[in-house]
């Protein structure tokens, strides 16, 4: 209660305006965290125990793994990020929420196509796509609710008193961009009667992936985080300069990196991608020093709390974004090709970097919209720990695995059963890490929900009290 | 949540700030000697947009030097190839037909120890007078192998040499190359005292 | 920058400029219909699947096989090989010393140690590698100094990596493999072995079947789970059904009972089957196998 008490009104009402857009934006998104995370450990199982679904089709490897990739990706990542998008805008603007229904039925709209789209997978109708695997009517939904959205975020900066733009606009105003027009390009092409013929199906469809997973998240990530850093640190960012140079670069090459230097296309294809992630070192590391200068020496301390989660998010983008560009290099992916390595780097960024970010902002942004503390704050502590050991020992054996998979596979004197058996004993590693990532998130999704309860039941007592109170008389003009 | 240490939160009605300063030099220059270097790597190994030319293979030429230039294969395509463009004329027994081709067995033409002058033929075509076997023919060739690739006039001509009692060289797709560099861009129909002077 | 606008516009650029370079550009470059010839034949690659074959991909698509094979053939290099088929009237010791007073030649000196090195240990049994590297003036100045002499030689090129020498093809994979794949799905993950000649490695019906029904029956130390719902176990009526599975013991159902594939297990088996060896094209280039060999 403290800080709301001793914010300004007009702060509190900009929180107030968002709140129920938000709920609706941040609840689904917490389910759909659980629901990911579960659906991955009943995939790592058909490792551990290969006939525990021979009878069940819906739950095999193939549907499981998918739907858990898509879960963690639009059901968890994206409209979490919307919602702190939306609430970052109005303070930035410091003008309350811009047409805050239309979000509201954008959220519903995403949710609903999540549902879709997971129940398509599982009952076998996967567009086989990587990250595009929801039948086209859940794809529909998905970017009608988006624009939605995005519509209303886009007014919110509209509205601003202050012209003067932050960085983290920059990041977040381009990240909307960025998925609408990737998302909506690779579903038309791809998804459409008439798809192109051949291996060009697979370049779209890389291009997708490495323009939401490396540059779109990064964009929503560091946008929301050099937003939270400087409140956490208690002085200004470091650098509008650097900042600047990071964002330049990062949309210009890194939005070219993405084609696997194995794939089988003509050679100029894989070299430009090679060429994009050499030169996409340098926001990375421009965006790091940013954030260091931010931090260091301002008596920034981890602890539990959500300066904590953004200070994590941070540090795996760095290390997330480095192995991501190392692949690249025809050398080493030579060694880590079609390993666990590529798995663990993609989780890594989905859940150490952005899933990290957008919970830390969750515990941050929910108790000042809902003008409530958050019911179980020892719960989101601990939430803190069971993420960050349970996302650690759940990425970093794949990594390993998959460096040690991949050099037995490069000779070819090892069969490749004592290839796949070398990566078995990290996998159950791995999968521990996973289930201590499951207990977060059901810490985070009990937050909400009881926030989600109090909240319904404070509106139910309104309604309550209106009916029961004594009709007033009005003044009958005879 | 709430009981954070008040020194990490500012002033919660403010929001952030950030300092004003400009892209420090080293970065700018450390971006620009990597785009030169990729630019180099993009040099070497694109194959400058070819969409034939796949890693590893580094170039056009890499990748036109390993093309497979004999073997048991390449015999079965001059015979394919000789059989849909020249036997419908030079017939599949090579033994011509009257009025319409001289014969390709026995003819001093083909069995000539280099290949030089026979690739004119085909790379060029025939008007006028040409002797053959002791007999004279005079029709009108078009260049009927001016369109296929070096190695498959190269198969073809080397099927021609071996077969139906010819016994004579090999032809490569190299010398097939050097006679059509020769000719250069505008191929004209030899007759048989122009084809006498040109070097076996 | 001052204002939303130019954000938008920045933005617009940077992705407008990759959606030309890395959508629009391949589209037209990789996205048209086109056969290509297989080099040495009349032939085009790729072949059409049958019905079934295609149903099969359905298959593989419906359940996520793509998710641990891959369908996508690497290579590292390309080289090319001098063997040596026959000595005619020469003796393979007489053979070995002339190879020897070939180093003088100044194309072959450099290469003594590749020439000279294996072939100290022959012990004359034919066909023999005499060169194996990427250099192809060894190969015409060999094959000039040898065919004088009667001395038979093949000259191949073969291509070079870590899959091919698995046996899992002969070339790498490019895009006219993908022509007729809808979707094309490449794989990523590799927790069971490459896809894209297992037609010509496991060529019969009943392995495959078997493998997608019971894995651990004919693969020992397979981690792939089993499909058991691709299949019907039902009782035996009269006589068993001609497409009922032979299991081993452990993997058999109980007496009485029969394994039958349903429709979907078969077209994915008759897809699997279809999966063969690339043939060789101008873009992956290597000396076709000829039938006498």
């Amino acid at each position: 209660m403290n800080q709301t008490d001793s914010n300004s009104a007009a702060v509190n009402e900009i929180d107030a305006s968002c709140r129920v857009p938000l709920l609706a934006l941040f609840g689904g998104a917490a389910l759909w965290l659980v629901l990911g995370v579960a659906l991955g450990i009943a995939a790592a199982l058909s490792f551990h125990a290969p006939d525990m679904f021979a009878n069940c089709p819906g739950l095999t490897y193939g549907h499981a793994q998918a739907a858990a990739n898509d879960l963690l990706l639009y059901g968890f990542a994206i409209p979490a990020a919307l919602g702190v998008v939306l609430w970052i805008f109005a303070r930035l603007s410091r003008a309350p929420l811009a047409l805050p229904m239309v979000p509201l039925a954008g959220a519903n709209l995403w949710h609903l196509g999540v549902l879709l789209g997971t129940l398509g997978i599982l009952l076998g109708h996967s567009t086989g796509y990587p990250w595009l695997e929801y039948p086209r009517p859940a794809a529909v939904l998905l970017f009608a609710a988006f624009l939605l959205v995005a519509i209303s975020a886009a007014a919110t900066l509209g509205f601003r008193a202050d012209r003067e733009l932050y960085p983290s606009h920059w990041f977040l105003f381009s990240a909307l961009l960025w998925f609408a027009w990737t998302y909506s390009t690779a579903n038309l092409f791809l998804l459409s009667g008439h798809p192109p013929r051949g291996v060009a199906q697979a370049v779209i469809a890389w291009w997708f992936a490495n323009n939401n997973l490396f540059v779109g998240l990064a964009l929503f990530g560091i946008g929301i985080a050099f937003y939270f850093l400087p409140k956490f640190a208690g002085r200004p960012l470091a650098g509008s300069g650097y900042t600047l140079f990071a964002f330049l670069t990062l949309i210009l090459f890194g939005a070219w990196c993405g084609i696997p230097q194995s794939a089988p296309v003509p050679a100029w294809l894989p070299a430009t991608s090679a060429f994009a992630a050499l030169l996409s070192f340098i926001p990375v590391l421009a965006l790091s020093i940013v954030a260091w200068k931010t931090l260091f020496g301002s008596g920034f301390r981890l602890g539990g709390g959500p300066a904590g989660f953004i200070l994590f998010g941070v540090l795996s983008f760095a290390a997330s974004a480095f192995l991501y560009l190392a692949e690249a290099c025809p050398r080493y992916s030579r060694g880590v090709d079609f390993t666990w390595f590529g798995f663990g780097v993609t989780q890594w960024q989905l859940l150490g970097f952005i899933g990290m970010i957008l919970v830390g902002a969750i515990y941050e942004i929910l108790p000042r919209t809902m003008a409530k503390p958050l019911p179980a704050p020892a719960l989101a502590r601990l939430s803190f720990y069971l993420f960050a050991i349970g996302i650690l020992l759940y990425v970093i054996p794949l990594l390993i695995g998959g460096v040690e998979q991949g050099l037995k596979l490069r000779d070819f004197h090892v069969p490749f059963a004592a290839a796949s058996a070398a990566a078995l004993l990290f996998l159950r590693v791995s999968t521990t890490g996973q289930l201590l990532v499951l207990l977060g998130s059901l810490c985070l999704l009990l937050n909400v929900l009881i926030m989600t309860i109090q909240w319904k039941l404070g509106l139910l007592k309104t309604v309550i009290a209106a009916i029961k109170a004594p009709l007033v008389t009005g003044e009958v003009k005879s | 949540m709430n009981d954070e240490s008040k020194s990490t939160r500012p002033a919660p009605d403010q929001e952030p700030q950030v300092t004003r300063s400009t892209a420090p030099m080293w970065i700018i220059v450390a971006t620009l000697a990597l785009l030169f270097f990729g630019g180099l790597y993009l040099d070497s190994h694109s194959g400058w947009f070819n969409d034939r030319v796949y890693a590893p293979y580094d170039s056009a030429e890499k990748l036109e030097a390993f093309q497979p230039k004999s073997g048991a294969g390449a015999a079965a395509q001059g015979k394919r190839i000789y059989e849909a463009v020249c036997g419908i004329c030079h017939g599949n027994d090579g033994a011509g037909k009257p009025g319409q081709a001289p014969p390709l067995a026995g003819s001093e033409w083909v069995l000539a120890k280099g290949v030089n002058r026979l690739a004119h033929i085909p790379l060029e075509g025939v008007s006028g007078t040409l002797t053959v076997e002791g007999k004279e023919w005079n029709l009108n060739m078009a260049a009927m192998g001016a369109a296929l690739s070096d190695a498959d006039l190269a198969a073809v001509l080397a099927y021609v040499r071996t077969s139906w009692g010819n016994q004579a060289g090999e032809v490569s797709a190299d010398d097939v190359k050097k006679v059509r560099d020769a000719i250069g861009g505008h191929p004209q129909a030899v007759t048989g005292d122009q084809l006498k002077s040109i070097p076996e | 920058m001052k204002t939303g606008f130019s954000v938008f516009l920045v933005a617009f650029v940077a992705l407008g400029a990759s959606w030309f370079g890395l959508v629009y550009a391949p589209l037209h470059q990789l996205g048209i219909e086109k056969q290509t010839a297989i080099l040495q034949s009349g032939d085009t690659w790729p072949p059409q699947r049958t019905g079934d074959a295609t149903l099969g991909l359905d298959v593989y698509r419906e359940y996520g096989c793509a998710a641990c094979h891959t369908r996508q053939v690497r290579q590292t290099g390309v080289a090319n090989q001098l063997e040596l088929i026959s000595l005619g009237q020469h003796q393979a010791a007489d053979f070995k010393d002339f190879l020897k007073s070939l180093m003088v030649v100044p194309e072959l000196n450099s290469f003594s140690n590749t020439l000279c090195g294996p072939l100290a240990q022959w012990d004359g049994r034919l066909p023999v590698t005499l060169y194996f590297g990427p250099d192809d003036t060894v190969i015409a100045a060999l094959v000039e100094k040898l065919k004088p002499l009667g001395i038979k030689t093949d000259a191949r090129v073969v291509a070079t990596g870590a899959d091919i020498s698995r046996g899992w093809g002969l070339r790498q994979s490019v895009a006219a493999d993908y022509l007729y794949d809808q979707p094309v799905e490449l794989g990523s993950l590799r927790a069971g072995p490459d896809l894209t000649a297992i037609g010509a490695r496991e060529p019969d019906l009943n392995w495959q079947l078997q493998h997608l029904y019971a894995p651990r029956s004919v693969v020992a130390d397979s981690s792939m789970p089993a499909f058991r719902f691709l299949f019907e176990v039902r009782p035996i009526s009269g006589r068993p059904a001609p497409e009922a599975l032979t299991l081993k013991a452990e993997f058999a159902p109980p007496a009485g009972m029969e394994v039958v594939p349903t429709p979907e297990a078969r077209r994915l088996a008759v897809y699997l089957l279809s999966l063969k060896t690339g043939a060789p094209l101008y873009e992956a280039p290597y000396t076709p196998a000829t039938a006498a060999k």
